[in-house]
């Protein structure tokens, strides 16, 4: 599953290379110009299974940065960037994202799955951690507005397995899903 | 759009899923949960927005911890004795005096080493899938992830290069599933390794040849016996001291109220190794569980020496045996509650003791002040204790990544760092 969350290998050779022109000033800067190659300038990524981080709450961020760093959670196209971050990078990065607006991708949102995606994300209490507006707390993502295609390889691999040692709270909720549930619940959080 | 077709096809067969399900068959669940899990968090009449409490990746510096909070009885006296390793939980000791910590989440084993009269933590391992438990033996330590079972011998003379384990992952053939599977481990006073495998759901029918279970093996992973049924989510244990029973905590189960089913610790009668406790049906002093159900729910269930608190989290024990306390602490089990994520009004994050009296035993409080219940806030999570050598006992904060040093008396051996 970890291999639908890479971007194309051209993509991070790119960025990378584009990296140090983007730089505008100190460290900080620099490091969100490497971001912002992938995952938007104003955190809303425009490329495909890449996750908007736009509002993200910092202690999710936080708390992602430290797992891929540490190989907990294996982002093969975020090993390379994350490895040398010291925590306090870390909070600098997340307490960045999460003061930026949150704007939907310009996926098609299909209306009729969003009424399934809603009465299954009651169903399965999306809400009693992700809060009412999905906008997330904490160390729960926010998923309202995050792209569909990211959405969806991710639920997936909370199911399926890959994902789940780092977060076991997400096994239950995501057991038993059928792809075209996980679909519906991508689609209205993205709806958001 | 072909989702959107494929999405119809998926649902009609979710419609007729949910005719099965209406008519009562074996696919029927609570919404909102797997279609293992029995909990209905409705009929709990609890605030459904509880939510387990995170971790933080990151520890607070040294003046930042919430020392000056912690209350003792008379004579006692807490300080800092290491900090600034985020996710502190398990603790084990080298033969060497190298502290060995397991995490959870963060998937760190720290090595806690002196130098130059300095506490240091170093990474000695990261990226594993929540590695709880950890034991040491003959120069060995014994690393148990979730997925994954380690060896690494000479640990001691290879801390900044601990090179390629001894994998014994086949040899225990532990399951994978994630959920209550973090482990705890050790070695009992019979030389054995014990090792439990926790329910994994919150309230469901276990399958009860894997789960639910305490286990012992030999060191290799050979010659596995159940030792303990029916337990949910054991994460500590120890033996006492005089009659070298099992005793073990265990976390009740969620979304049955805010007053429980209390938490349990148990004690495993000698010569009744296998014994039932009585999960999914019966619970803490013989509840019947309001969601699993079956004709005489605690028939034959050994029922727990204590009930440790509604939601607690008791997670460490061990039994003191050192000089330093007082008398009365003589064998007194020392119980770290991690405190409560599955109540409105939060309960535990203490330390208490348990004295033991034949099968039973008394729970009174003994470190305090990490809980303030008139604002329901809470500044630090007591995980695991440990009693070192001089018999002063270690307790570690998870949410802080620190271990405090808990001494009594002589202020020389007190406050020697």
């Amino acid at each position: 599953m970890t291999t639908l969350l890479r971007p194309p290998v051209l993509g991070l050779a790119a960025v990378l290379m584009a990296a140090p022109a983007a730089a505008q000033s100190g460290p900080l800067a620099e490091k969100l110009a490497l971001c912002a190659a992938c995952h938007g300038e104003d955190g809303n990524s425009k490329m495909e299974k890449i996750p908007s981080l736009a509002g993200q709450p910092a202690f999710y961020v936080l708390n992602q940065l430290f797992l891929m760093r540490e190989g907990v959670r294996k982002v093969e196209a975020m090993a390379a960037i994350v490895k040398d971050l010291k925590d306090q990078d870390l909070t600098d990065l997340s307490e960045h994202y999460a003061k930026l607006a949150p704007k939907r991708s310009d996926e098609p949102i299909d209306p009729e799955l969003v009424k399934r995606g809603k009465e299954l994300a009651t169903q399965q209490r999306c809400a009693s951690c992700h809060l009412p507006t999905l906008a997330g707390q904490e160390q729960m993502p926010r998923v309202a507005r995050q792209r569909i295609d990211y959405l969806v390889p991710t639920l997936k691999s909370y199911r399926d397995h890959p994902r789940d040692g780092a977060d076991t709270a997400m096994s239950q909720p995501v057991g038993g899903l059928h792809d075209a549930d996980i679909t519906a619940l991508a689609h209205y959080a993205a709806s958001l | 759009m072909s989702i959107s077709t494929s999405y119809r096809r998926g649902f009609l067969f979710a419609g007729s899923l949910a005719l099965v399900m209406a008519a009562g068959g074996p696919l029927a669940a609570q919404p909102g949960f797997s279609t293992m899990d029995k909990s209905n968090p409705a009929n709990s009449k609890q605030d459904t927005n509880l939510k387990p409490i995170p971790t933080p990746p990151v520890a607070p510096s040294v003046d930042k911890l919430p020392l000056d909070k912690i209350k003792l009885p008379q004579g006692f006296k807490i300080e800092v004795w290491s900090s600034g390793h985020p996710g502190a939980r398990t603790m084990v000791m080298g033969d060497k005096g190298t502290m060995f910590m397991g995490t959870r989440v963060i998937g760190r084993v720290y090595a806690i080493t002196e130098k130059d009269g300095k506490r240091e933590a170093k990474v000695l391992l990261q990226g594993l899938t929540q590695p709880n438990g950890l034991a040491f033996k003959d120069g060995s330590l014994y690393v148990f992830a979730i997925n994954k079972v380690f060896r690494y011998d000479n640990i001691e003379s290879k801390l900044d290069n601990p090179g390629t384990p001894v994998e014994l992952t086949e040899a225990f053939g532990l399951p994978d599933t994630v959920h209550h599977n973090w482990k705890y481990v050790d070695f009992g006073p019979d030389g054995k390794l014990y090792v439990q495998v926790g329910a994994n759901c919150n309230i469901c029918e276990i399958n009860p040849g894997v789960h639910g279970q305490i286990r012992r093996y030999n060191a290799d992973g050979t010659g596995m016996e159940i030792v303990a049924r029916g337990v949910r989510n054991t994460v500590g244990f120890d033996w006492h001291p005089v009659t070298k029973e099992l005793w073990f905590t265990d976390n009740g189960r969620d979304w049955a109220g805010n007053g429980g089913p209390e938490d349990e610790l148990n004690r495993v009668p000698k010569g009744q190794e296998g014994a039932n406790f009585g999960f999914p049906y019966c619970h803490a002093n013989g509840i019947p569980d309001p969601d699993v159900k079956r004709p005489n729910p605690c028939a034959g269930v050994q029922l727990p020496a204590a009930l440790t608190g509604p939601h607690a989290a008791g997670l460490g024990i061990k039994f003191y045996t050192g000089d330093m306390f007082p008398k009365e602490y003589k064998n007194v089990a020392f119980i770290a509650r991690h405190g409560s994520w599955n109540r409105e009004k939060k309960f535990g994050y203490d330390v208490a003791i348990a004295r033991t009296s034949g099968d039973k035993a008394k729970i009174s409080p003994f470190l305090t002040g990490l809980l303030n219940e008139e604002k329901n806030e809470q500044y630090g999570r007591p995980s695991y204790v440990f009693q070192m050598k001089d018999g002063s006992l270690l307790v570690s904060d998870e949410t802080n990544g620190a271990v405090y040093r808990i001494s009594y008396g002589n202020p020389k051996t007190a406050g020697k760092q």
